[in-house]
């Protein structure tokens, strides 16, 4: 305990130097606007920002991408509850009570309990963040190329078993991703794979041009030529005050949210999506009055809105204390660290504590910021939906032209958006899942290296798999996950999408 | 996502199965094109053997997806209404790539956002040439100024 708190006091003597608060608070503006406005969501704003974090010190570039992370996840509840427009995918849940709130003229205590919401369930997930990360990250110091395997194949079960969609349409998502992965270098051999004599292809595919392209080319392709928005409403301050009732009511969701959340943005997947989804099932299950959730329930908005700002948190755990990104949002932050020479994994919080504890400490400060910015100068961000989406899109189109040529200077990358952009709006349209294929191309070249470590260690032999036992743990967890998947088919039985309403949200 | 208006007792191929059927043939491409690279063996992999491993596992799933989709929507009742203006954007900005080192980022720019808002949005000259060199001249200044990233100069340094 006496450790952890001298370390947050060196995490706070970084995290309140003039440089990093000053881009911790930018990051929680361009977070809340890039939040609000839909066709940009987390991923794409934080990889059209990477290119200008490379001029950055390590800890301000994770700092501020971080805030852009956290800072969406706020500013994705005020379009949902105002117009019913979701700002990103995580605040889908929170539009339908959030707005019916709003047209029973209760938009202000809905706004409130979000903001307030997110900022109880940030601060007691670093709480989480602050004694977990270290924890694992010593036991991780245990892992060899073989654990790194099986923990990469039950990372991308997890992610397929906790998707929303259909298992076999996110493996197969996954599939592709990985397949992605091998353009390039094989690094055992160094044998150039699927490059077709482009020499950029050398390096593989990048998670920037494909995460813009997936994420946010593709949502532009899908919403361009919407109508207008429709009027907003601009609460003021006195409005805002929820009443009694509503402020007892959200107390459990709350905790429920950000315990529940939490624990969902561990394990790889669109952890701050799911979380939302799970977060409404358990609030309207455990409700004394389920016919209230879909006319105006305030446990439906204190709930997810709680639960994807704790998932937020949640997935800095594998990435800080393993080096692993549980999604396509933390495998683009950990490149920003990797571009400054940094290695993630097990070591990074022993040999950068500054990074990590200045890291932690800001997000401490950063909650503050975003509650002052989501409560009393929503007003102010209100103000930006009153722009049309007519003249928004093209804008954060030539946005994504700039990012990502940013990133190498290469017009090679953006192509590669543009090819991306396409078959992500196809796949879209089709109903598949995109984030397991941004992660498939992360986890590819590790996965590919680690097995072929394994077995050049075994001296080809596949039994050293099962004969560690972290790995076969992990593989048995890996099993139960397909044994699971497998249930609903042979027994006829629901699974758990049905039963949190994520079949029906889809 | 689309909203298929029916998904009742009519015939034609579900979406699943197309894009199952799909993933399919992007497997056995990728293994037909894997022929070049060294396979190795079970116990020394070379450099093509996880591609094969992948397009296997590609197939298989692409293959599950096609048998299992026959309660996903009718193909033909997807909504794609939005895909011409999608298309339209998709074209503008591949020339706009295409020109972008040739003649600079501000002037490509200026007219990739001249033609989205003046031709495909319909909107008046002045705010159309306003929000374009705005951008243009502005998003240049942070990012190129401010920010030191390289971005393209076009003839007369712009």
């Amino acid at each position: 305990m006496e450790g952890v708190v001298s370390n947050l006091l060196l995490g706070f003597s970084v995290a309140l130097t003039p440089s990093v608060l000053a881009y911790a608070f930018a990051g929680c503006v361009i977070g809340t606007l890039v939040g609000m406005l839909p066709g940009l969501g987390p991923l794409a704003g934080i990889s059209l920002l990477l290119p200008a974090t490379y001029g950055l010190n390590p800890i301000i570039a994770i700092v501020l991408l971080a805030g852009v992370y956290y800072g969406a996840m706020y500013g994705g509840s005020t379009t949902s509850i105002l117009m019913s427009i979701p700002g990103e995918a995580a605040s889908v849940m929170t539009c339908v009570d959030g707005y019916a709130m709003t047209l029973r003229g209760r938009a202000g205590p809905a706004l409130a309990i979000a903001a307030i919401g997110s900022f109880i369930a940030g601060t007691l997930s670093v709480v989480a963040l602050m004694f977990l990360a270290p924890t694992l990250a010593s036991f991780a110091l245990r892992f060899g190329p073989p654990e790194y395997t099986a923990l990469l194949m039950m990372g991308l079960l997890v992610l397929s078993y906790m998707s929303g969609g259909s298992m076999a349409k996110t493996l197969t998502m996954a599939t592709v991703g990985l397949l992605l992965g091998m353009i390039g270098i094989d690094a055992m051999s160094g044998y150039t794979r699927f490059n077709y004599d482009v020499i950029e292809l050398s390096d593989g595919i990048g998670i920037v041009p494909l995460a813009v392209g997936m994420f946010g080319l593709s949502e532009i392709l899908l919403t361009a030529g919407q109508p207008t928005p429709p009027r907003v409403q601009k609460p003021t301050l006195r409005q805002l005050i929820p009443s009694r009732d509503e402020f007892l009511l959200s107390v459990g969701p709350i905790a429920r949210g950000s315990v529940l959340g939490f624990l969902i943005g561990i394990i790889p997947g669109s952890a701050h999506i799911i979380s939302s989804f799970v977060s409404y099932g358990v609030e309207r299950r455990m409700s004394a009055h389920p016919e209230r959730f879909g006319n105006g329930a305030i446990e439906g908005v204190a709930g997810p809105e709680s639960a994807n700002n704790s998932a937020a948190t949640g997935a800095f755990v594998p990435m800080l204390a393993l080096g692993i990104p549980t999604g396509p949002i933390t495998a683009v932050m950990l490149s920003a660290i990797m571009v400054h020479g940094i290695s993630p994994g097990p070591m990074l919080i022993t040999e950068q504590p500054e990074l990590f504890w200045g890291f932690v400490a800001s997000m401490y400060v950063g909650n503050v910021v975003l509650l002052i910015l989501n409560l009393p100068l929503v007003g102010v961000f209100v103000n930006l939906l009153r722009i049309p989406y007519s003249y928004l899109y093209p804008a954060i189109l030539c946005f994504c032209i700039l990012g990502v040529y940013s990133v190498s200077s290469s017009v090679v990358e953006v192509w590669i958006m543009l090819g991306t952009g396409g078959f992500g709006y196809l796949l879209r349209k089709l109903g598949y899942d995109l984030a397991p294929i941004a992660l498939g191309l992360v986890l590819s070249p590790m996965l590919e290296l680690s097995l072929r470590q394994s077995l050049a260690m075994s001296g080809g032999s596949y039994a050293i798999f099962f004969d560690r036992p972290i790995a076969v743990t992990m593989f048995v967890v890996s099993g139960v996950l397909i044994l699971l998947a497998l249930k609903p088919l042979v027994f006829k039985s629901k699974d758990w999408r049905s039963k949190v309403g994520l079949d029906e949200q889809a | 996502m689309s909203e298929p208006s029916a998904t009742g007792a009519q015939g034609g191929l579900r979406s699943d199965q197309i894009s199952g059927v799909v993933f399919v043939l992007i497997a056995l491409l990728t293994a037909w094109e894997n022929r070049s690279y060294p396979l190795g063996s079970l116990s020394e992999p070379g450099p093509g053997y996880m591609p094969l491993l992948l397009a296997i596992a590609l197939g298989a799933f692409g293959l599950l997806v096609a048998l299992r989709g026959s309660a996903s929507p009718l193909f033909n009742t997807i909504d794609w209404t939005e895909s011409k203006r999608g298309i339209v954007l998709l074209i503008a900005c591949g020339v706009g790539v295409f020109v972008l080192e040739r003649i600079g980022y501000r002037l490509t720019m200026i007219a990739l956002l001249v033609f989205m808002l003046g031709v495909v949005e319909r909107k008046r000259p002045l705010p159309t040439v306003l929000v374009s060199f705005g951008f243009a001249f502005i998003s240049y200044f942070v990012f190129a100024t401010m920010l030191k990233v390289q971005l393209p100069q076009g003839p007369w340094g712009l």
